[in-house]
Order: structure tokens, then C-alpha cells, then sequence
């Protein structure tokens, strides 16, 4: 090994045994991207779902206030689990304004009040509730449901005393066969589909931001705690010393993404198993591709972030400066996930940031487009460069050496 | 006189329009230890840095007495900076191993080394120790060992003694004596004339980034006609000495106006409110 490498690697060395000796580190920057998929989509559906059961379990106090008895419409709310009040309607104008009960359903004494009255042949009808509240949600959602199914009824019920056929008057245009059958994208195609919505734009947004900190740490922070005057007098250069840095923060970076990533493919086979999503259908000449693609543009912004670290002089500049940069990421990452990829000009595959973000979603989705591959890649390589380059003039500066300590 | 260990030729430094060194030469031989006394600012450090390679000079050239450029042989050079420079999450065998291996030194003999000047320096039980609860003495004795470990031509201490407790401070300046005695060379920043009286055999006193004297203590007091190092000192100083620049950049522009803002103005003279 030469004497350059050997160096390199002893510095990437240092800084990765310095990095894991700090568990809170650690902790943000892989346990939690391990964990954050798995939470997100398992944990917390589980909790949803485990809170939904709960509130249909509930009984939920409903007043009804029509002119007449509700069960001479055919009208029964006691079946969705609702202690049902009846009461004389009011005489008032619209059913919707809620009046003096405003204050019961304020108070929780009531959950929902359903106003009935007859006008002809239609039944007028208005569900007081109060959205902020989950169970006055709930009861309104049940009549609704209960409305809705009377109200079915009533209609075949006229059309066949009119002498019609109900099935023909409401249903004159049908689909035949299976729906799911007519879309000629697999599943696994949709599911690539679906996946390229938000994997690159995790990965991208994570890749940045799990790179702050070392990369704060091994530069600002290096500087303020005035360890780098011994650093810079030993025999490296300063582009060994980039080198060293930037390998330290790239593995701590991509062990982060992999984790984040497995915990994503785990949430996602956990989904599959449950008919969800499919798995993502991905050749591997496609899948190498990513990888390169994720590589590239690790290598632009570690080397960008270390640069601007660099040029900070305290651990508080440097993290004032790389957090708002975040949003260099996020908007290009938004914004590109509303690009419609079919028939997409080759000129947005040389736009910084979005290049790769439009490789990532289009190689998800299993398409190896050569013009496009060539652009990302040619124009990856070309920022991956000027960032090294950028950082390399950052890590020559003299004044490197001064701390504000 | 020894062969020329280290060539300081006519160098000047400037940070932008601050010129911190202005055509300095020296030729520091293999057995010198060298005080290089001055005030705050005077380019002490400056100095070092560019002995260091840390700096590169604005013009002139530092090299070895064989002539290669100090940039391309810092492993004849060992440092130890005003503020150590250690890591605190690593033990201090850790941070001494870091940069022996960094100087391309094995960790063998980086150890036997280590072992020799620590049990000399009273630090053996602390070497598997992480340096984060270190006093400022052992953090000074750890840089020290760290800037010996691979057997260095040239050892510079910048401010060895500041901050250190007495028994610190003096077993700090018996191992520069010893390394002297041992035929080593030490260049050795300090403030205190009197430490570099007790310490060197050549004193250099530099003043708004000129050397001012560069001699045997005994030297300095003929030259100046002085009876005493104090006076001596006084006397080849005695214009007003500016304060430390290369660290200090002025704001300007919207920065400056800024700051501005949350910047008090001092309380008006008694004079001036009468």
C-alpha cells in the first residue's frame, strides 16, 4: 500500500472510531434511519388500526329530532351502535343551523344530532356534529352510512313502483371482467411506480442530512476544538487529509442509507405480506445502475458539505450554514416527483440534484433509458468533481488552522 | 558549530495586507534550544507554523540543512501547539498511535518511545486513558510524547508551560533539558524570558514579526549593554507592539452593519457628559 493510501486510510480509521465511541451519534444517525421505515409503516397502521377498533367498539349518544317517529320512514340508527334520543324537531328555518344545541354537542353530552323533516316527497335532513371531535366524527360517519342505505332503498323502491328496472335505470354503463386484469403493468411494475415517489427522495434527503453532523464534527469541530494545527503539521497533504475525512463521512453516510434502505425493504416485504405492495420488479443492470447513482451523488455532497464545514469556524457556524442547505435537497427532491417521466427532455438529467433523482425514479421503475443514463452519469461525475475540487481548495486554506476557541 | 539542522531563509509572512513576519533568518544546528521569546502578536506562533509547514511562507524558504523544503520532510519536525491538540475520545496511546502512524512510525516503536519519555514524564498509568478528563499538565505531557514518538530532528513546543501547575511546568522543561543533553533540538516559544533563561542555550526575540536578537543569553546582554535579560528584553523592544493579527479578520459590509446593531456603545467620559 503507498504511503499516500496508508495515510488516507488511518485518518478515515481515526475518525470512524471517534464517530462510534459517541452513542449518541450512533443513535441518530443509524438506529433511527434503521428504524424510521419499520415505525412508520407497521408500527404506526398498528396503532391506526388498533385506535379505529376502539371507537367502533364505542357507543356514541345520538339525538334525532324529526316531526315524526323515524321508524315510520323505514329509519333505524340503533343498529350502528348509537344510543338514540328522539325529540321533537324545531321550528326552525334551515335544519343545518345548530342553535341552542350547539352548547350539547360542545359539552360532550351528545356526539351527533340528526335533524329530519318531510318536504313532499323528499326527506330533508341535517347532521349536527362537531368535527374536532373524534367520536361526533364517528356517529356522524355511522348515520351517514345508515342515511345512505335508506335512502338506496327508498330509491329502488320508487323506480320499481314507477315500473322500471332499478339495475338497469341506475347502472346503464358497466364494466365487464376484472379490473385489476386490464392494467398491463405488473405488479411489481407498480409497485417500482409507487416506490419511485419517495425512495429518491428519502435517500436523497437522508444521504444530505446524516452527512452534517461528521461532517461538522471532523471539520468545524475539529478546528474549534484546535486539533487540526497538530493534524495539518503532520506529513499529509491536504487532499490526503480530504480524502481520509470525506472516506470516514461516506461510510458513516452510506451505512446510514443501507440501514435506512433495509428498514424500508423490510417495512415493505412486512406490506407485501399482507397483499399491500408488491415487491419492485428490478433488472439488475438497473439496480447496479442505482447504486452508482446513490455513489455519485454521495461523493458531490459529502465533498460539498465537508468544503462548507471547512470554511466555518466554529461547530455553530458550520451547522447554521448546512442545515438551511438542506432545503438545496428537499425542493429539487419535491419537485422532481411531480416530472412526468414519459417522454421527460434529456436536459432535466443535467440539472444538479434532480439528475439523479430522475435516475432514481426511473431505474425503480425498471427503465434504462441510454441518453438519460449517459447525461445523469456525465453530468454526476462532472458536480461529483467540482465538489471534490471545491473542497480541496477549501481544505488548502491557511486559515484553516484558527479557531474562534 | 554542527551542520545546519534547519534553514529559515529570509522569510516574510503576510495575511492579506497584515504582515505578520517580515524577512526573517535563522539556522537552527542539531543540539539548539532555542527560546523564541516575544509579546502577544509578535509572530511567535506565525514563526512556528512555518516551521511547522502548517504556513507557507509569503516569500523565502524554510528547509532542512540538506536543503529539502519543509513541506516535503515534516517527519524530521515534532509539534506540540498552544492548545494540544488532542482527541478527546481516544486514549492517549490512541492520539500518540494516530499520528506515529500517520508519520509512517510502527506502533512498536511509537511504544517504545512512548513507554521511555512517559515513564520520564510520570504518565505510564495514563496511556489507556481517554484524554477527555485530562488536567492541562497531562494533556500538555501527552502532546509532548505524541510530538516524540517518532523520534522528530526538530521538536517545537509552542507555550509549553502556560497554564501548568508548578510541578507540571518544571518537569515539562527538565525533559527539553534532557532532550538537549541527548543532543535533540527544541525550538521553544514562550512569553516568559525568564523560563527561556532557565531552559535554552540561545535566545531569539522577536517584535512586530522581526527578530530582534538571536544569541546566547550572555550574547544578548552584550550586545544591549544591559545587566540583566529583563533589560536586555526592554530595551530591543521598546517600540509600541501591535496586537495579534492573522487570527482577527474586520467585518465588512452588511456583516459589519449588522453587528452593528447588537454591539454597545461604551458609556460616555464624565468630561464629556459635563
Amino acid at each position: 500500500m503507498s504511503d499516500r493510501l496508508h495515510r488516507v486510510r488511518v485518518i478515515a480509521k481515526k475518525e470512524l472510531v471517534e464517530f462510534v465511541r459517541d452513542w449518541r451519534t450512533i443513535v441518530a444517525i443509524l438506529v433511527i434511519p434503521l428504524l424510521m421505515f419499520p415505525v412508520l409503516f407497521i408500527l404506526f397502521p398498528l396503532l391506526l388500526a388498533s385506535e379505529a377498533a376502539e371507537l367502533d367498539a364505542l357507543m356514541l349518544d345520538v339525538v334525532v329530532q324529526s316531526e315524526n317517529a323515524t321508524s315510520e320512514m323505514g329509519l333505524n340508527f340503533n343498529d350502528s351502535k348509537m344510543n338514540v334520543t328522539y325529540e321533537p324537531l324545531p321550528v326552525i328555518e334551515e335544519l343545518s343551523a345548530p342553535g341552542i344545541d350547539d352548547a350539547r354537542l360542545r359539552n360532550g353530552s351528545i356526539d351527533l344530532l340528526i335533524r329530519l323533516r318531510a318536504n313532499g316527497s323528499v326527506t330533508e335532513y341535517a347532521l349536527i356534529y362537531m368535527s374536532t371531535s373524534e367520536q361526533s366524527l364517528e356517529a356522524r360517519s355511522r348515520a351517514l352510512a345508515t342515511l345512505s342505505q335508506w335512502e338506496e332503498n327508498e330509491t329502488i323502491q320508487r323506480i320499481t313502483d314507477a315500473g322500471l328496472d332499478p339495475d338497469e335505470t341506475l347502472d346503464p354503463l358497466r364494466w365487464n371482467g376484472d379490473v385489476a386484469s386490464s392494467d398491463v403493468a405488473t405488479q411489481g411494475e407498480q409497485a417500482g411506480m409507487a416506490l419511485s415517489l419517495f425512495i429518491p427522495l428519502v435517500l436523497a434527503v437522508w444521504t444530505f442530512s446524516s452527512a452534517i453532523q461528521p461532517s461538522i464534527d471532523m471539520t468545524a469541530g475539529e478546528r474549534e476544538r484546535g486539533t487540526l494545527e497538530a493534524l495539518l503539521a503532520l506529513p499529509a497533504s491536504r487532499m490526503e487529509l480530504l480524502m481520509g475525512k470525506w472516506l470516514a463521512v461516506a461510510t458513516i453516510t452510506g451505512i446510514g442509507v443501507l440501514l435506512q434502505v433495509a428498514g424500508l425493504l423490510f417495512a415493505i416485504g412486512y406490506l407485501a405480506s399482507s397483499n399491500f405492495i408488491s415487491l419492485p420488479e428490478i433488472s439488475l443492470a438497473a439496480l447496479g445502475l442505482l447504486v452508482l447513482a446513490v455513489l455519485l451523488f454521495a461523493v458531490m455532497v459529502v465533498a460539498f458539505e465537508l468544503a462548507l464545514a471547512m470554511r466555518s469556524h466554529s461547530v455553530k457556524e458550520a451547522g447554521s450554514i448546512l442545515g438551511p442547505a438542506v432545503l438545496l435537497i428537499l425542493f429539487p427532491a419535491l419537485f422532481t416527483q411531480v416530472i412526468n417521466l414519459d417522454g421527460i427532455e434529456t436536459y432535466w438529467f443535467a440539472i444538479p440534484v434532480v439528475n439523479v433523482l430522475l435516475a432514481l425514479r426511473e431505474l425503480l421503475m425498471n427503465r434504462i433509458v441510454g441518453l438519460h443514463i449517459i447525461t445523469w452519469l456525465a453530468s454526476s461525475l462532472l458536480y461529483a468533481i467540482g465538489a471534490a475540487w471545491y473542497a480541496a481548495r477549501q481544505f488548502k486554506r491557511e486559515d484553516i488552522v484558527t479557531s474562534l476557541s | 558549530m554542527s551542520a545546519p539542522l534547519l534553514v529559515v531563509d529570509e522569510v516574510s509572512k503576510s495575511f492579506a495586507e497584515i504582515h505578520a513576519l517580515h524577512e526573517v533568518s535563522l539556522t537552527i544546528h542539531q543540539g539548539d534550544i532555542v527560546g523564541l521569546v516575544g509579546s502577544n502578536g509578535a509572530g511567535k506562533t506565525t514563526l512556528l507554523r512555518l516551521l511547522s509547514g502548517v504556513y507557507r511562507p509569503s516569500s523565502g524558504s524554510v528547509h532542512l540543512g540538506d536543503g529539502k523544503s519543509i513541506s516535503t520532510a515534516r517527519h524530521a519536525i515534532g509539534v506540540v501547539p498552544e492548545n494540544t491538540g488532542l482527541y478527546s475520545r481516544l486514549t492517549a496511546w490512541e492520539n500518540i498511535r494516530y499520528h506515529a502512524r500517520m508519520q509512517g512510525i510502527d506502533d512498536d516503536e511509537a511504544w517504545k518511545r512512548t513507554l521511555y519519555f512517559s515513564r520520564y514524564l510520570g504518565m505510564e498509568d495514563s496511556l489507556q486513558r481517554h484524554t477527555k478528563g485530562f488536567s492541562r499538565g497531562m494533556r500538555q505531557k501527552t502532546a509532548l510524547l505524541r510530538a516524540l514518538a517518532h523520534a522528530p530532528k526538530v521538536l517545537l513546543l509552542d507555550e509549553p508551560t502556560a497554564g501548568l501547575d508548578v510541578t507540571s511546568a518544571r518537569t515539562v522543561r527538565e525533559l527539553v533539558k534532557q532532550l538537549g543533553e541527548e543532543g535533540g533540538t527544541v525550538i521553544y516559544s514562550t512569553h516568559q524570558l525568564a523560563e527561556a533563561e532557565r531552559v535554552c542555550n540561545r535566545i531569539i526575540i522577536i517584535h512586530n514579526g522581526e527578530v530582534r536578537a538571536d544569541g546566547t543569553p550572555q550574547e544578548l546582554l552584550n550586545i544591549t549593554g544591559q545587566p540583566n535579560l529583563e533589560e536586555a528584553y526592554v530595551a530591543l523592544t521598546s517600540d509600541v507592539a501591535r496586537e495579534r493579527m492573522e487570527d482577527s479578520k474586520p467585518l465588512k459590509g452588511v456583516a459589519k452593519w449588522w453587528r452593528s446593531f447588537f454591539t454597545p456603545r461604551l458609556p460616555k467620559g464624565v468630561d464629556e457628559d459635563e
